[in-house]
């Protein structure tokens, strides 16, 4: 009995690595740009109180912005809290989403939270402020970090929120303050 | 407090913020420490820190 359980757990540990390894490998290598980003972002984080974003450091660096390269950055930051204590203080989503995203999530976590139906697509857009193509991107991206689940019968743009993010006040998750000097520095605060 | 009395105080600097809790977005404009323009203009500026 004493055996099978030391198996039990032997088993556990290897499949927990094996999950971990695939989990790490499956993710693109970054690009000599992208890596650039990361290293901008560990210098700057913390400097000035920043806790400046993965778009303000692509802009800052005038590295060509595409959702994919921005989510290779991200998915690494989410990846690797071990890079910088702003990861590990603030959390990955504050600095790897752009306002616009932000926005969009507080819109669904809000109705949501409130219990009212989901936004469509065109009230996410005039909440927001934004074309119904870019809510669109920004709930792809969304879902690709999985704070948003697809579900055809949640009714609106057929989002639903993952529950951890429901509440997200505390975390602090969907705020941007956004600063920048006519000196050339462009950072984020919290 | 780095907007009117550390390395920014002398300079032009804008903000972009979220609103506290919904989808609203506010833009404030300092140039040397002091507030020039905000948007949308019902925008309360506290300053202090922590």
């Amino acid at each position: 009995m004493k055996s099978e359980r030391w198996s039990m757990l032997v088993l556990s540990v290897l499949f927990l690595c094996l999950s971990s390894t695939i989990a790490v490998s499956n993710q693109a290598p970054l690009r000599a740009q992208e890596q650039k980003v990361i290293d901008y972002l560990v210098k700057d984080w913390g400097e000035d109180y920043s806790v400046t974003s993965v778009d303000i450091a692509m802009k800052a660096l005038k590295v060509d912005q595409s959702d994919e390269s921005r989510f290779r950055i991200g998915s690494y930051i989410k990846s690797h809290p071990e890079l910088h204590e702003v990861i590990r203080r603030w959390g990955w989503v504050t600095l790897v989403l752009t306002p616009d995203e932000k926005l969009i999530a507080r819109a669904l976590v809000n109705a949501e939270r409130d219990g009212k139906s989901p936004p469509s697509l065109s009230e996410l857009a005039r909440a927001v402020a934004i074309t119904e193509p870019d809510v669109k991107r920004g709930l792809a991206m969304l879902e690709r970090y999985e704070i948003l689940t697809k579900d055809g019968k949640a009714g609106g743009a057929g989002y639903r929120v993952i529950p951890r993010y429901i509440k997200w006040e505390p975390r602090l998750d969907f705020v941007f303050h956004n600063v920048s000097s006519d000196g050339g520095r462009q950072f984020s605060v919290n | 407090m780095l907007l009117v009395s550390g390395k920014l105080a002398n300079e032009k600097v804008t903000v972009d913020d979220s609103s506290p809790e919904g989808t609203a977005r506010i833009h404030v404009v300092f140039d040397k420490g002091k507030l020039i323009s905000r948007e949308p203009a019902s925008t309360i500026f506290f300053l202090g820190g922590g």
